[in-house]
């Protein structure tokens, strides 16, 4: 079994939005989870920034117009000489 | 043969780019945050990409070229960017992440982003965002590019669009704070500071 040194919760903090985006090494994601399932301190500000990103990524709104949109662009496409559209 | 070639470009064309319109569209969207613009946008990326499709490679990361010709076009014509803008220390904004958490733990509202409905609160926030920040925000928040992406859509280094990144995040929880309190849901925003320097 592979032992992980405990991180201390400041080096935790310093990289929580990468944790959350999964930016670092496997080997440093291991370790910040395992700080954050024992850390009292930690934890709440971690679901604190978990939810506050999947709110953000909800609010991705499409385009409210898309079809419309999509008839002028293939013909402009066709018009440059795009075979297969519109 | 010319023809063959053609027509090879265009299979390839309707397979690989014609797919991401929708992704397209709204990123462009995001970026112009108006719609006569975004729609033009949304349309020379499409052209340019078209023109320029010997220079994508096949079977690469389409979507991500077809951002980058669209923030490219969308940058043009701009005098934005120019302006030489300090930004903190990415692990300096991660570490002020904290005080707003403790914030509005302080303020009963360490819960708020399960329990109150913030999306419009989210939008006109992301609105009133300046652009930098949003685009960070925009690339790998809501389109999910991971921070090399993001990098290179934006034309920055990834260690400036983690410092965007974190301190446009740190704006926008800022804003959706100040809203909960402002609906009542808090008490004390005097309470919740936040360094904004730049």
């Amino acid at each position: 079994m592979t032992m992980h040194p405990m991180l201390d919760c400041d080096a935790v903090m310093r990289q929580l939005w990468d944790y959350l985006d999964g930016e670092l090494t496997p080997e440093r994601m291991k370790q910040i989870g395992a700080h954050l399932a024992v850390c009292q301190r930690c934890y709440p500000q971690y679901q604190f920034e978990r939810r506050f990103l999947d709110v953000l990524a909800a609010a991705r709104n499409d385009h409210p117009a898309l079809d419309q949109l999509r008839l002028r662009v293939m013909a402009a496409l066709k018009d440059e000489g795009l075979a297969g559209v519109g | 043969m010319l023809h063959s070639g053609k027509t090879s470009r265009d299979e390839q064309f309707r397979a690989e780019a014609l797919p991401w319109f929708d992704d397209v569209a709204r990123f462009a969207l995001s970026l112009a945050r108006d719609r006569d613009e975004a729609d033009d946008l949304t349309q020379e990326t499409f052209l340019r990409a078209l023109r320029s499709w010997h220079q994508y490679t096949p079977g690469t990361e389409c979507r991500r070229w077809l951002f980058t010709i669209c923030r490219n076009h969308f940058l043009r014509g701009r005098e934005r960017d120019k302006r030489v803008v300090s930004y903190d220390d990415p692990e300096v904004e991660a570490l002020a992440a904290a005080s707003i958490h403790a914030a509005a733990a302080n303020r009963g509202l360490g819960d708020i982003f399960e329990r109150v409905d913030l999306g419009d609160a989210v939008t006109h926030a992301l609105d009133a965002l300046p652009a930098p920040f949003r685009e960070a925000v925009v690339s790998v928040d809501l389109e999910d590019l991971a921070y090399d992406a993001a990098a290179e859509v934006l034309g920055v280094p990834i260690g400036t669009v983690r410092s965007r990144l974190f301190r446009g995040r740190r704006l926008l929880q800022k804003s959706l704070l100040a809203y909960a309190t402002d609906a009542g849901l808090a008490v004390g925003l005097d309470t919740i500071r936040v360094e904004d320097k730049g």
